[in-house]
């Protein structure tokens, strides 16, 4: 095979990690102190900033106002330095647009916005660095902003990709293996109910692979689930800690 | 948040403190707030670094591409400006709301920069007239809490000063044909000299005084400002009055003259700093926004 | 699961793009010996007792070479001798990027158990992982890497309780890295110096390759070749157009000149001719090189002079007198300006082809010298200067050698002695000559590819039976030619209660075997075809696919991909189904076998009826295919009967061809262009097709011309008309001539490719007259059918696709080596018909026999003898005679020899005997018997040995 060998004889990824290994992730909630929620996630190189306005009432046209619930408002953009070729513009463009849309629906599936009616909340996520899984770490990034805004969800959302190489599912792809060619499916769990709040795969699969990829994807969001935990949970204390006082 | 409304009572408060040289925060007229400076904070930029001037918060990444110098300048490289006003900073820069904003910065800081007396443009060149370097340096605004442009400019000068662009040889054939050759040792790289890259120093008119580093309610109070690039050795290189207001000529003088004095101040702390901070090697635990 | 520790980043500029990667550093990667109890490995692979008896070691030991030993010696670390070596990353990584073939080589013996060859991921351990410093070269970085490496082992291993005396011994043949590794306290040897300590097998030594340390020891000729330019030098004058890039292709005829193939836009290209030593500045056959055009004054023409390099050893002086008679040569026949090629010179080699090659030791004239050189038996590579000891031993043995590299101020190329084939002349090394000689992998399969074969007893279950349509109850049959063991395709048919017939065509489903991706398809993907010699198949997958599970063997349940038609009466295709299917022929039948049960009307059981059926089908098919345009044509096909005890060939015949041959043809091409229409229905992009280009106009020459010389016309505007100005173009009392003509229509067709449907837009074959075609039907075979399975399995979700298979330049790529591994093939398949046609000769003496006129030339004529299905040239122009007076007229096209006109077509007789002058080069020399003319002809021998078969009239 011609190109890079994505998955070693002994078992290894260009990188060093496992087939079902994720990437180092480290996270921070409530960056800015402007916003009502913030937060800021790496996983391995790809790094991202979420921010949260609202809930508030509806800007801009009236029409859009739902009076049994909030409306969800997103963005997603990329710095202009984030990838390796540099981007003309940072938003506005196909890709983007579709990333937003993407966002909006998966946390329309876990923000209770029945709570706020006639309201909107805006999620504004910002790639800083992009190697790969742009739009899981956007989800988890966000997930933490929302936390941080104290927005009440159903669960904690949490994404990640796996790719599909030679009979083995790969967890958490980076760049360099998305764009290896094949499948990459990304996924957004609810990872206590296990619900789906949003799936999606552009290549071709057979039927029979999916379940492998999905678990592979679904296993990876339950792991990062824990790391998010975890982080909300130092958050609480380190606030705590600081409110007592 | 780009602006704030300020109340008649409060502009009162704010004036009268900044006539008696002690501003709602504490400090003095000439004083910044606290500032925060990170370089290297993006890994697949050339240059980067983040600051923070009290709840502003800048993000800068220099990327170094192969380009044809203009035919004006031949010998010369050129630096290339973008402001992303980002909706994080606030909703209202939301779809194309911050456009405006960010072309106004950005071309203010391609007047500033981009000249041979802020840095060495031949040193970009590679090949006159054929190959140059173009520095896209890219600024990212995240949270706006007053005076972007000092924040702004010592970020980028931050920035540059981290940048590293790749050695480059050119070969040539008896033919004339010439070919780029990147070297392949990732430590064979270019530094730029940052030593004559001015700060800019935005002077507000509050009351009669004006002040350095305003935050968002002082800049509410203030009818015009004086923006000033000043280098190290005190020399101002661009000047341009801001603000819906009008100035008269002698505070013009008396603001230019302390903004000389603030700038040239600014410049060796800064240096200092980031010399510090480069002298840590490769053992700095880098910090972003992760605290 | 352990989670990464560290992480340390990597950069890579590339361009200006700056890349930035993660590196993540673990401790979980265990050292793999047996002895150490700190890791948890639970199969370790490298033994307790690695015991290589050595002169220099006397203690067991793992060895680590470094990437330059791989590299040069993988001679030596093949041999089984060599066990228990650690492969680092870092080396396997290097091997990898500068080597494809080494790399799997290495791949293969780290694969096999019995040489516990460990891969030690060093890149991603905690202790052992460097980062490159300031100043230090990226080969200098991985140096480090291999030392840092070695140490950890040495240390480590130091620490476990019963390692005794085990220690590591690092290989290296650079200077440097040998010396800082010494200094760190490691042992170390130079790869020369361990192998020559090594006890077991001192003619391991020979196979070492020359280091270039070594190779200027040994040069002595007075020959210093213009240096090559850098590549980055070159690469610039490409661009700028000074240079021009091309693939080198030396002369057969004369070795000091070549010609440069240069790759222009689309399809243009250009050639360029090289001629003299210096100008050649040692580019070998198939080299990627770079050459400079020369002042348009300085062109010269071809020569026409057959010159070899037979100077005895390389000493200048005959050398020069080479020289002198090339120039001689040149200056004799002033050239014409019509006749100037562009001539060039070679001033660096962008991409060396180097292969094993193989031929025969020269001995030096010098009884105790150790120097030898070695002729290949391709006259267009060099003779390789090589060292060995066995010299007398290797006398009129064929033997493989490697080059090393080729000193500028050396003659010849220096090489090392790779294996011995056996003694020349012998069938089985002249059979294994001839395979590596057309890069037709014959190796053995590797136990990585075994690994992945079904194991055994194997039989069908109950989920096999679940996604499969059962189809044992089908009265299924097979039809092959005698002695066939890899059965691909089988065929039923029967009559449904509408009056309608159900056809259905049964293939091996090999892909349910041969999963994309494993060593055992990539094995099958590079070897492409299976080749068949005479009395020798090289198989393309291992005996226990292609004979027994794949094949589809009468009385056995075997795994099918069955494409089943309902036709009516008339032939016409009702629908067209494909499942993958279970079936249980019930009979394999020989051609004869099955034309006798046609034939034979007493018979009326179902397997007959069946077949009755299909014939019937298949001769309506047949004529629909022929009324569209499809082309019969012949080529002189003969088989040998050989011998069961000694292979030897006892005599040869022509395939003679039956109702029945075309009846399983005509099905197979109907299902080959039923799954073809199917694939591209599915998959336009990536699917693989066959096509076969119409041939320009201009091809067509020779026949039309042939064919006017007998008063005939033959039309080429269609296929169409082309094939009905065959069918009439008859000679009376001549019934030999439409075959001859037909043989000669085949030489003008272009040879039919695969490709890849997303890649070009013409799919059109001409010689079936098909608009879209594939090859489906015989995956034991060839590989092109079973991706075609797979296409097929997925456009019917019976399979999972991946993303080579639906990636179009991979897939293109793919057909590349598959159109190159047929072509090899078929060169194979000549060379062995060849082989065993002089094997045929060599017993029996000079015989005479008649043929015909295939071909007139300047100076020669070329005769078919229909009865061995040879082709030989009979020249009229000899070395050691006064040459007879010639006159050629190309209009005829006509050779007047003395005052005897040759035509084509003209029935001559010559006389066949095995000209074993030149050992290596063993060829059939044909001479004129009859028309007797006087000083031409050669008179006929004494006793005709017995030419007691009738003469063929097909």
């Amino acid at each position: 095979m011609a190109g890079v060998e994505l998955l070693s004889d002994q078992g290894y990824r260009l990188d060093g990690r496992k087939a079902s290994e994720l990437r180092k992730v480290q996270a921070r909630m409530g960056v800015f102190a402007q916003a009502d929620g913030s937060a800021y996630i790496e996983q391995g190189n790809t790094k991202a900033l979420a921010v949260v306005y609202g809930p508030h009432e509806v800007r801009g046209s009236r029409s859009r106002t739902m009076h049994d619930r909030a409306v969800i408002n997103c963005q997603y953009s990329m710095a202009t330095f984030s990838t390796a070729e540099r981007k003309r513009r940072p938003h506005g463009d196909r890709k983007s647009s579709e990333m937003s849309l993407h966002l909006k629906q998966t946390f329309e599936a876990a923000v209770l916005t029945q709570l706020y009616p006639r309201s909107q909340i805006d999620i504004y996520v910002k790639i800083l660095q992009s190697d790969g899984g742009n739009y899981s770490a956007c989800v988890n990034a966000a997930t933490l902003a929302l936390v941080d805004a104290g927005i009440p969800m159903r669960d904690y959302v949490c994404a990640c990709t796996a790719g599909f190489v030679e009979d083995t599912p790969l967890a958490d792809l980076c760049h360099a293996e998305e764009s290896g060619g094949g499948t990459t499916l990304a996924l957004a769990l609810l990872p206590r109910s296990r619900h789906i709040a949003l799936v999606q795969m552009d290549a071709r699969l057979h039927q029979d692979h999916l379940d492998m990829l999905m678990e592979a994807a679904a296993e990876a969001c339950r792991g990062l689930s824990k790391v998010l935990d975890g982080v909300v949970r130092q958050h609480l204390q380190e606030v705590s800690v600081l409110t007592r006082d | 948040m780009a602006s704030v409304q300020v109340s008649e009572a409060e502009k009162v408060y704010i004036m009268h403190g900044v006539r008696d040289d002690l501003r709602v925060d504490g400090r003095g007229c000439e004083d910044y707030r606290h500032m925060v400076i990170e370089t290297d904070v993006v890994s697949n930029t050339d240059g980067s670094a983040k600051v923070s001037l009290g709840h502003s918060d800048i993000l800068v990444g220099v990327k170094a591409e192969i380009g044809k110098p203009r035919a004006l300048v031949p010998d010369e490289g050129y630096l290339e400006f973008f402001v992303d006003c980002s909706a994080n900073a606030t909703p209202e820069f939301e779809g194309r709301g911050g456009e405006e904003l960010g072309i106004d910065l950005s071309n203010t800081l391609y007047k500033v920069f981009n000249n041979k007396h802020s840095i060495d443009l031949r040193s970009l060149c590679i090949c006159p007239g054929e190959h140059c370097w173009v520095l896209y340096v890219d600024v990212l605004l995240l949270q706006c809490d007053g005076n972007l442009f000092d924040a702004i400019s010592i970020a980028i000068k931050a920035a540059l000063f981290n940048t590293r662009i790749p050695k480059v040889h050119i070969s040539e054939d008896a033919e004339g044909g010439k070919e780029i050759e990147l070297s392949d040792d990732p430590y064979d790289c270019v530094r730029l000299n940052v030593e004559n890259v001015p700060c800019i120093v935005t002077l507000c008119k509050v009351g009669q005084r004006h002040v350095v580093d305003a935050t968002l309610q002082e800049k509410a109070c203030s009818v015009a400002s004086l923006l000033l690039a000043v280098t190290h050795k005190g020399m101002v290189t661009c000047v341009r009055k801001m603000g819906g207001g009008s100035l008269d000529p002698e505070s013009i003088s008396e603001m230019t003259e302390t903004g000389k004095r603030v700038g040239k101040a600014l410049h060796a702390p800064l240096m200092d700093l980031l010399k510090k901070e480069e002298g840590l090697g490769k053992n700095r635990q880098k910090v972003g926004f992760l605290r | 699961m352990l989670k990464s520790k560290t992480f340390v980043k990597k950069t890579r500029s590339g361009g200006v793009m700056k890349i930035v990667r993660e590196h993540y550093l673990r401790d979980d990667i265990w050292c793999g010996s047996e002895v150490c109890v700190e890791c948890k490995d639970e199969t370790p692979v490298l033994q307790k007792d690695a015991c290589i008896e050595s002169n220099l070691c006397t203690f067991p030991h793992y060895l680590i070479p470094d990437t330059n030993v791989v590299i040069q010696q993988i001679d030596i670390l093949e041999d089984p001798l060599i066990r228990n070596v650690i492969i680092l990353q870092t080396v396997l990584q290097e091997v990898r990027h500068r080597s494809a073939p080494i790399y799997k080589r290495i791949k293969d013996a780290i694969h096999d158990k019995e040489k516990h060859f460990y891969t030690f991921t060093n890149e991603h351990h905690r202790e052992t992982f460097i980062e490159r410093e300031q100043g230090e070269s990226a080969n200098d970085r991985n140096d480090r890497a291999i030392r840092v490496a070695a140490k950890w082992y040495s240390e480590h291993l130091s620490k476990a309780p019963d390692a005794g005396d085990l220690k590591v011994v690092l290989l290296t043949n650079d200077r440097d890295n040998k010396e800082k590794a010494e200094k760190s306290g490691l042992i170390v040897y130079k790869c020369e110096e361990y192998v020559k300590s090594l006890i077991a097998n001192p003619e391991l030594v020979d196979r070492l390759a020359l280091t270039s340390d070594e190779q200027n020891e040994i040069t002595g000729s007075r020959v210093v070749f213009p240096e090559h330019l850098p590549l980055s030098k070159i690469q610039a004058g490409i661009k700028s157009g000074t240079f021009l890039q091309g693939t080198f292709h030396a002369n057969r005829d004369n070795y000091l000149e070549a010609k440069v193939y240069v790759h222009g836009e689309g399809d243009e290209s250009t050639e360029v001719l090289v001629q003299g030593l210096l100008n050649l500045n040692r580019a070998v056959h198939q080299d990627v090189v770079a050459v400079e055009l020369l002042p348009r004054e300085n062109w010269v023409a071809p020569s026409s002079v057959v010159l070899i390099d037979d100077a005895q050893n390389d000493e200048d002086a005959e050398e020069e007198e080479a020289e002198k008679k090339v120039r001689k040569a040149l200056d004799s026949k002033p050239a014409q300006g019509s006749t100037l090629k562009p001539t060039g010179r070679v001033v660096g080699i962008i991409k060396r082809n180097w292969r094993p090659f193989c031929g025969m030791l020269l001995q030096s004239h010098i009884k105790e010298s150790t120097r030898h050189l070695f002729t290949p038996a391709d006259r267009r590579i060099p003779r390789i200067r090589i060292e060995t000891r066995q010299a007398s031993t290797l006398e009129g043995q064929r033997i493989m050698v490697a080059i090393d590299g080729w000193p500028k101020n050396s003659r010849y190329p220096n090489g090392h002695f790779v294996k011995s084939l056996g003694s020349a002349g012998d069938k089985e090394t002249e059979t294994e000559v001839l395979l590596l000689e057309h890069d037709v992998p014959h190796l053995p399969f590797s136990q990585a590819v075994l690994s992945f074969l079904p194991k055994m007893p194997w039989s069908i279950t109950e989920e096999d039976l679940k996604v499969r349509a059962d189809l044992r109850h089908l009265t299924v049959c097979s039809v092959d030619p005698p002695g066939c063991t890899d059965i691909d395709d089988a065929l039923h048919c029967r009559e449904l209660e509408n009056g309608n017939l159900e056809v259905g065509v049964h293939i091996a489903d090999v892909s349910h075997f041969i999963r994309p991706g494993n060593a055992l398809d990539q094995e099958a993907a590079s070897r492409g075809t299976t080749v068949y010699l005479c009395g020798k198949r090289i198989d393309m997958v291992p005996e226990l696919l292609s004979s027994n599970l794949c094949s589809l063997r009468s009385n056995v349940e075997r795994l099918a991909f069955s494409c089943i038609w309902e036709m009516n009466q008339n032939a016409e295709i009702i629908s067209t189904r494909f499942t993958k299917s279970v079936i249980n022929s019930k009979a394999s039948l020989t051609y004869a076998e099955a034309q006798m049960r046609i034939d034979d009307t007493s018979m009326n059981d179902d397997i007959t009826k069946s077949l009755r059926g299909l014939n019937k089908l298949a001769k309506i098919l047949k004529g629909r295919r022929i009324e569209k345009g499809a082309l019969t044509l012949s080529s002189p096909e003969v088989r040998f009967h050989i011998d069961s005890e000694t292979h030897d060939p006892i005599d040869l015949q022509t395939k003679e061809l039956m109702e029945t041959n075309s009846m399983v043809e005509e099905f197979m091409l109907l299902a080959n262009i039923s799954v073809a229409q199917k694939i591209y229905e599915e998959f336009s992009e990536c699917a693989l097709l066959r096509k076969h280009p119409a041939p320009p106009p201009s091809n067509y020459d020779i026949l039309i011309k042939a064919a006017s010389s007998k008063g005939l016309v033959i039309y080429i505007d269609s296929a169409k008309a082309l094939a009905d100005s065959l069918n009439d173009a008859q000679v009376e009392g001549f019934p030999y001539f439409n075959t001859l003509l037909r043989i000669l229509a085949t030489r003008c067709m272009m040879q039919a490719v695969y490709f890849c449907s997303g890649m070009d837009s013409d799919f059109q074959h001409y010689g079936l007259a098909s608009p879209i075609y594939t090859h489906f039907t015989s995956p034991i075979r060839r590989y092109s059918d079973i991706i075609v399975h797979r296409l097929l399995a997925v456009a019917i979700n019976a399979d999972s696709t991946y993303p080579d298979l639906m990636d179009k330049h991979k897939q293109a790529a793919l057909c590349n080596n598959l159109n190159y591994r047929h072509k090899m093939a078929q060169y194979a398949q000549r060379a062995s018909v060849a082989l065993h046609t002089q094997l045929f000769f060599k017993n029996r003496g000079i015989l005479n026999e008649e043929g015909f006129i295939l071909f007139v030339r300047k100076n020669a004529i070329i005769v078919l003898i229909p009865k061995f299905g040879l082709e030989g040239t009979v020249f009229f122009e000899n070395k050691d005679k006064p040459s007879p007076r010639l006159s050629f007229d190309e209009e005829g096209p006509t050779l007047t020899v003395e005052d005897h006109p040759f035509h084509m077509f003209d029935k001559v007789k010559v006389t066949i005997s095995l000209d074993s002058s030149n050992i290596q080069h063993q060829k059939i020399r044909m001479a004129l018997s009859e028309p007797v003319i006087p000083g031409v002809s050669v008179s006929m021998p004494e006793t005709e040995p017995e030419a007691k078969k009738p003469k063929l009239d097909r």
